[in-house]
């Protein structure tokens, strides 16, 4: 990576109110799923979201923040997503942040991924529906399996996705990942789920 | 074989430690009973029962306890145990209740611990009495400036005196901005770490291993946001060429000094931008102008300040971190996020994200770390644990109120408290709950 690839000198500016309560009032969204676009765009979401968890088994992390839209955000709640501003999540990543995040994985000294964790992303139950404002949503449960150094475990839960079409292809906006335990002690999570 | 208090001199020297204070499940329930037990034990704060019938359900070492605030608004801490089968009563983590029933067979306690209803009372004779199967109780409670202490030792000081040279500390975490008061009620981040409780509570007071530990967060920060983002006054060739310190404050309590660099001209600057940055300084500055915007998002950042209150307190950053011990190579460590009662709400917001990033960029490596000295302490043939960094260098400076202050890479932090952990662990207590 060259320097002014990894550099993060522009500032990040849509992480406001407008964007904290539009997250919020996701909630009804994916409670009661809308109709499926056509089949094409689902398709195009399935394929999307395959892709997702392949990249993040692969360990390709650099391909896999490339799905993301340039005002993504990556979001684990604590339990129950209640509103960021007065909660701290497990993790609540804008564009910046989770580069930040990648980048720390790959400067050989995070302790916390050597050896790495590998993976497996299982993907089910899935719903395409319709966002809203040109946009496209998903929702799916997930059982993630993991093994690093001699330890099993498995993690469960359910995503929600959001997809907007940037520069001509359909792009992640908003990954919310709901572990079934995500207020209860978790053990090292340092990779992505 | 050694004597009961020779053995403890023994496993805990000057300069070492035996591995068995980290791996022997024998020592490790004595511990439970003694350390969690005979000293005050941080249990909550005031602000997460904030409201008459508020409880928490918590631990008191590994005894379940529930901390209400019954309808008179006082603060109980309870065992949570039926008198009756021993069942714990309240299987919620938090909550508003008046009473708590048991499932099993009925038997219901008010928040304040009285047991007001035995079904079928008749069948236990003439002399039943209710009053007689009340919750048993930690025998002792009291709170400083919110925090929550109990202990089962009627012999103990009182927490003032017990607090001692941290009173002074607390107060200065708690007075960094005007009029603004603490909240706890944010909810927490819980990671499980497959190490003894003690791996945890040792880095809390290691200001030698920021540069090591955490090298990839620092890498990080330095090559995408440039120098002098955070904590790039950890050096590595000499980690104690800095202005930071640890001290000794008695009672196995500790402290590092971050502010000397880390609040030298402005944290807020210095710190990594995290989500919202941009956004909410702008809004503070354009409404409250830049000098009262400025003065306001120094407390968006961490104080500064790591002041670890033994066994079980880490106050840290803007948070309060709780070592939860499970087992002799399990332990839970408990990050509650804080938020501040009159400030404007962008500083809360900011506070959230800036919580959520250390566990997320800092502690998982802490985490790898403690548990592969974990796995190393498993050799049985290889016996010590070194502390004795700066032992013998001359550099710590003893003050006229007791406290010890030394470089910032001193081991001063673990000597400290082993002494006040084999103190307990020597003691012959009268614990009782009431």
């Amino acid at each position: 990576m060259t320097k002014d690839e990894s550099s993060a000198g522009a500032p990040s500016l849509y992480v406001n109110d407008a964007l904290y309560e539009r997250l919020i009032a996701l909630d009804r969204l994916w409670k009661q799923p809308g109709d499926p676009p056509a089949p094409e765009l689902v398709e195009t979401c399935e394929r999307l979201i395959k892709r997702e968890a392949r990249l993040l088994d692969d360990g390709e992390f650099e391909r896999w923040i490339e799905l993301f839209s340039r005002e993504c955000i990556y979001w684990i709640p604590l339990g129950r997503a209640n509103d960021p501003r007065r909660e701290v999540t497990v993790e609540f990543h804008d564009r910046r942040r989770l580069t930040d995040r990648v980048a720390r994985l790959r400067t050989g000294s995070a302790y916390s991924q050597i050896p790495p964790t590998r993976t497996c992303h299982l993907l089910s139950n899935l719903e395409i529906f319709s966002g809203g404002a040109g946009e496209l949503a998903a929702r799916s449960s997930f059982v993630i399996q993991t093994y690093r150094a001699g330890v099993h475990r498995a993690l469960a839960g359910w995503c929600g996705y959001l997809f907007v079409n940037e520069d001509g292809g359909w792009k992640i906006a908003l990954k919310q990942i709901n572990l079934i335990d995500g207020d209860e002690g978790q053990e090292n999570n340092s990779f992505f789920l | 074989m050694h004597s009961a208090a020779s053995q403890w001199d023994h496993l805990v020297q000057e300069g070492r430690v035996h591995r068995s204070l980290y791996t022997d499940p024998s020592i490790f329930a004595e511990e439970m009973i003694k350390i969690f037990g005979g000293t005050w034990v941080y249990l909550g704060h005031e602000s997460e029962i904030s409201k008459p019938n508020d409880f928490v359900s918590r631990n008191l070492g590994l005894r379940p306890i529930i901390l209400t605030r019954d309808g008179s608004g006082k603060i109980n801490a309870l065992l949570n145990r039926c008198s009756h089968r021993a069942a714990t009563v309240c299987r919620l983590r938090e909550g508003s209740a008046r009473y708590f029933t048991c499932g099993y067979h009925g038997w219901t306690y008010s928040n304040g611990g009285q047991c007001v209803s035995v079904p079928g009372d008749d069948a236990y004779g003439p002399d039943f009495k209710l009053g007689r199967y009340d919750l048993a109780r930690i025998a002792r409670l009291e709170t400083y400036r919110g925090f929550i202490f109990g202990t089962l030792n009627r012999e103990a000081p009182d927490l003032v005196d017990h607090l001692g040279g941290a009173r002074m500390l607390i107060d200065q975490w708690l007075d960094r901005y005007p009029r603004a008061e603490l909240v706890v009620r944010s909810s927490a981040h819980r990671m499980v770490m497959r190490a003894n409780w003690k791996l945890v509570y040792d880095n809390a007071g290691d200001g030698y291993h920021p540069p090591f530990s955490h090298r990839s967060l620092l890498l990080m920060t330095a090559r995408r946001h440039g120098p002098d983002r955070d904590m790039s006054y950890y050096g590595t060739s000499d980690p104690d060429d800095c202005a930071m310190y640890t001290q000794s404050l008695g009672h196995g309590h500790t402290f590092i000094d971050q502010r000397p660099e880390m609040h030298a001209d402005s944290a807020w600057k210095r710190q990594r931008p995290q989500p919202g940055r941009e956004t909410y300084e702008a809004q503070l500055r354009r409404r409250l102008g830049n000098e009262e915007a400025a003065r306001l998002l120094e407390v968006a950042v961490g104080s500064g300040m790591n002041l670890n209150l033994f066994p079980n307190l880490l106050i840290i950053g803007n948070q309060i971190q709780v070592v939860e011990p499970l087992a002799v190579d399990r332990v839970q460590v408990t990050w509650y996020a804080t938020t501040l009662d009159g400030v404007p709400e962008e500083i809360n917001v900011l506070r959230m994200r800036t919580q959520e990033d250390f566990p997320n960029f800092g502690e998982v490596d802490d985490g790898a770390n403690f548990e592969a000295c974990q796995q190393g302490l498993a050799i049985p043939e290889l016996e010590w644990v070194d502390i004795s960094r700066h032992l013998h260098t001359a550099r710590e400076r003893l003050d006229a109120q007791g406290i010890l202050t030394g470089p910032i890479s001193d081991d001063l932090h673990f000597r400290a408290y082993y002494q006040e952990w084999k103190r307990l662990m020597s003691a012959e207590l009268n614990l009782t709950v009431g």
